[in-house]
């Protein structure tokens, strides 16, 4: 893969030393932008410092103590990456890469910068954008001043969506035209390579009328000895008809908190799916809000999580109807091994307008030991009577009868332990059928299970 | 018709124990809460010292705890505190003999039903007007078998040692804002003590009315079930309508020794203008069995999770709650089971209709410790909604360690079915009779589980509530 001119031209920060997470560095981020760009800066800046770190006295923070998963003043902005990139990649991005043939164009972001993007020419020709956020901003600034990091999430949402509004330094920015359809996924590899740095991205997805798109991304590193940090905002939206598919598989390395805050706008008959796949990093948090906007919208909610040793993963979601005839459906599913924890709290709201709402939220979970830890909080908030909403939970163990059967056709424990788990993760992939997600992700938790 | 029109008009309008008596009362404290209340209540009770100071301490606990941010709307809770009486006096002793109740205040009893209740079916029965039990009595057949059942003020006078080794040992006063408020003021409420392997065979009633307006009740119950005892207890709740708020408080304190077996169940329906906040737990030993039967209709706000923590080998907990809300109420109940020894289960069943204006609200908690191998516990919640303006939530909590537990929770929402109605209406039904039918049929689970009389009282009260629904 070349390097893309556009990651060349990209302005480069004129410091080189890693910076703190000040208003300095909001400052230094913000030379040589449009106005309408630092200022929204400045205020996400004004909102995170006014804002106090949650704890876990606030219901949505119940069981993560973030005041001991991070420390901003400990932690440096990442060194931009596209300086790094040298033309040698590490084996663990290459590999990944490898596996992402087909597809309908690529991006790779180095330690929060967009190092490579290509796109099949035919869908440019189409008006399909996939390009670095901060080419956007001079290219399709109309577009981003409109979106960006505004009223889909804006900053007023927490004190991470704040801090990732004011700091963020790449990402990417896909969008799709009026009845395009993109028949590939378009592929994208997240790589972070330095301990004890900070990195902020963001992802923007915009399908209009009509089109269809699907968009896989990858978040990989190494393991660290020191906290590292990895913000992530994406803003997804879905106008009238439009149908996405968007997932993310998360494989980041041991000593890294990856907070992630998704947004999903749903309209008029759009279908918008999510797939979010927790397998590395220390400490995940993720926030998902999925937003049914227009009669006739319907969003699926897939997660899937696999614990091991200290582990710890907190799933946030929410489902809002705020319009009628709508359709939603939470499956996340989870595994836990060793002393590895997991908190799930999703709700259903369904607004008063939202009548003839079918809404579904399921959340199982699976534990292998002793030591670990399952915290289920489904929630229900319901003000409009014609609906169809339930919920379930259920923590268990695995099931001693499939088990037995194994066991009688000759398969060891080991062996039918790991069958079992991969059979209980993997129906919740099967919903969302995505070129090579299955496969990957399949891979991805049988190299986890190897080490149980 | 819609059924937004059909429905109109249920309101609680036809609350029929609004009426109220006169004002009469022996003493009174001055209305709000300071140390002097605290004081005088103790005073007034001819307390022991520790209790004093137990009152004093959880005083203290309760104005460091900060009003709690979930469950109902409590913003306008802290003006009424200052204006309610935390204290009436209504007569100056308990009595033992119906006759020698004051005239006002068996009139109002003998409105409710007790008196007959008492002869036909009950084995005994306390009643309890502002904050003093004015009436305790047991039959002599119990009586004679060591069976205590009593005023909690003269729980604490007879039988100081067995009184003070089990009161605040389940329920701490630091355990919560208005465990801590009711540990200062506690007034009233029931004493129960049965021995090992005595099985009474029909229930113990405590009633619990309020009369005088802008008054908090505080009623403090402890209940002690020694190993193999057998028992049922009921209690029910009114009030008049007031245009002014009232506050209720209890605390109830439940032990269950080995293999013993207790039910508590609760028919609340305190008027609309009612602050009904109540901490109940059961603290449940091996091979034991706690049953919790819950039935919320009345209040403007309820706040309880009544709790089984199972502590004991195969100790089991069962939860069964039935929420009505309708306009201007808000039911936030549910129930909470803790378990920590092996081999214990807990089921929580909870049935939620809500009408007009109303918000019921499950709020429930499933904790499995890393000892409690092998624990099971089953949550089921179904919540009913009549009007497109009523609500309801479902929050359960659901906090495991360890692979040995097996947890479940599930929980639908759902309106009263066209086809459903359509079904029953071609039968020859009336719409507003089909309607009380499918809600019947929606609580019915729990409501076979009422001892008969207030199966019917129940379904007397739903038939009400749906009549004029119809045009």
């Amino acid at each position: 893969m070349s390097k893309s001119p556009q990651a060349a031209e990209a302005p480069i920060a004129e410091e080189e030393t890693p910076s703190s997470l000040d208003e300095s560095a909001v400052e230094r981020i913000s030379q040589g932008a449009p106005s309408w760009l630092s200022e929204r800066r400045r205020h996400a800046w004004s909102v995170f410092e006014d804002t106090p770190l949650p704890s876990t006295r606030s219901e949505e923070w119940r069981y993560t103590d973030v005041s001991r998963v991070v420390d901003f003043a400990d932690l440096r902005l990442a060194i931009d990456g596209a300086q790094s990139e040298n033309g040698s990649r590490p084996a663990g991005l290459a590999a990944a890469m490898e596996e992402d043939l087909a597809a309908s164009g690529h991006a790779v972001l180095v330690d929060g910068s967009v190092v490579h993007v290509d796109l099949d020419p035919a869908l440019e020709k189409q008006g399909v954008i996939l390009t670095s956020l901060r080419s956007a901003v001079n290219e399709h600034g109309g577009l981003l001043e409109e979106l960006l990091a505004t009223k889909t999430l804006p900053p007023e949402d927490g004190k991470f969506q704040a801090l990732n509004a004011a700091l963020w330094t790449d990402g990417v920015l896909l969008y799709v035209p009026r009845d395009v359809k993109l028949d590939l996924p378009v592929r994208v590899t997240r790589w972070l390579s330095h301990a004890g740095s900070a990195v902020f991205a963001r992802t923007l997805i915009v399908a209009e009328p009509g089109s269809q798109v699907s968009y896989v991304e990858e978040l990989l590193s190494e393991d660290f000895d020191q906290r590292t940090f990895v913000s992530t905002a994406v803003e997804v939206i879905a106008r009238e008809g439009a149908q996405i598919q968007y997932a993310s598989i998360q494989r980041l390395g041991r000593g890294v908190f990856c907070q992630a805050a998704q947004r999903t706008l749903a309209h008029r008959d759009s279908k918008l799916d999510s797939l979010n796949v927790s397998l590395g990093a220390s400490v995940t948090r993720l926030d998902l809000n999925a937003r049914l906007l227009g009669a006739g919208a319907h969003s699926e909610l897939l997660g899937l999580y696999f614990g091991d040793q200290d582990q710890h993963f907190d799933h946030n979601t929410s489902q809002d109807h705020l319009a009628p005839d709508t359709g939603s459906n939470l499956l996340y599913k989870g595994a836990l091994d060793d002393r590895a924890q997991a908190a799930f709290r999703g709700i259903i709201r369904v607004h008063s307008d939202a009548q003839r709402t079918d809404a579904y939220q399921t959340n199982r979970n699976l534990l292998l030991s002793d030591e670990c830890r399952a915290n289920s909080l489904p929630n229900l908030e319901i003000e409009a009577d014609d609906v169809k909403c339930s919920h379930g939970a259920t923590v268990g163990q695995l099931d001693p009868e499939a088990l037995f059967y194994l066991l009688s056709r000759g398969l060891s424990r080991e062996q039918a332990e790991r069958l079992v788990v991969l059979g209980f993760l993997g129906d919740v992939m099967s919903r969302l059928p995505l070129g090579g997600v299955v496969e990957k992700v399949t891979h991805a938790i049988e190299r986890k299970l190897e080490h149980v | 018709m819609p059924q937004n029109e059909l429905v109109e008009g249920l309101g609680l309008d036809e609350y029929q124990y609004g009426f109220s008596d006169d004002e009469a009362h022996v003493y009174r404290t001055k209305p709000g809460l300071s140390e002097e209340v605290v004081r005088q209540i103790s005073k007034h009770k001819e307390e022991p010292e520790w209790m004093l100071e137990f009152r004093l301490k959880a005083l203290k606990i309760y104005e460091s705890k900060p009003m709690p941010t979930w469950g109902g709307d409590l913003s306008h809770l802290e003006a009424t505190l200052d204006e309610i009486y935390f204290y009436v006096k209504p007569q100056d002793q308990m009595e033992r003999s119906w006759d020698d109740v004051p005239d006002n205040i068996k009139n109002t009893f003998e409105r409710l039903g007790i008196p007959e209740a008492e002869q036909k079916l009950l084995a005994g029965v306390g009643a309890q007007y502002e904050s003093e039990m004015v009436y305790h009595s047991l039959k002599e057949e119990w009586a004679s078998q060591g069976v205590i059942f009593d005023s909690i003020e003269d729980g604490l006078k007879n039988h100081p040692d067995l009184f003070r080794e089990h009161f605040a040992t389940v329920i701490p006063a630091a355990d919560n804002k208005f465990a801590a408020l009711n540990s200062a003021v506690w007034s009233g409420g029931s004493f129960v003590y049965i021995p090992k392997g005595v099985e009474l065979k029909t229930p113990l009633q405590a009633y619990f009315r309020v009369n005088q307006e802008r008054m908090g009740q505080f009623e403090r119950t402890l209940i002690i079930m020694d190993e193999g005892a057998q028992a049922h207890y009921i209690e029910g709740c009114t009030a008049p309508v007031y245009s002014t708020d009232s506050f209720h408080s209890g605390v109830i304190e439940i032990i269950l020794k080995k293999d013993s077996r207790f039910r508590y169940t609760t028919i609340q329906n305190w008027s609309n203008n009612m602050y009904n906040l109540v901490t109940q737990r059961a603290v449940v030993n091996e091979n034991a069995t706690m049953e919790w039967l819950d039935g919320n209709l009345g209040s403007k706000l309820t706040m309880k999770y009544p709790s089984c923590y199972l502590v004991g080998e195969g100790a089991h907990g069962d939860i069964m709650s039935i929420a009505y809300a309708s306009d201007g109420q808000h039911q936030d109940t549910g129930g909470k089971v803790v378990h920590v020894a092996p081999n214990t289960t807990s089921s929580i069943t909870s049935k939620s209709v809500s009408k007009g204006h109303g918000r019921s609200s499950y709020r429930g908690l499933c904790k499995v410790y890393d000892g409690a191998h092998n624990a099971r516990s089953n949550v089921e919640c179904d919540a009913l909604l009549i009007n497109s303006t009523s609500r309801t939530d479902t929050y359960p909590y659901i906090e495991i360690e360890g692979k040995q537990a097996t947890v479940g929770h599930e929980a639908t929402v759902s309106k009263i079915g066209d086809t459903q109605l359509f079904y029953l209406m071609s039968r020859g039904l009336t719409k507003e009779e089909a309607m009380a039918l499918i809600v019947r049929g929606f609580i019915e689970p729990i409501a076979k589980e009422l001892p008969l009389e207030y199966a019917v009282e129940l379904n007397r009260l739903i038939e009400l509530e749906m009549e004029g629904s119809v045009g």
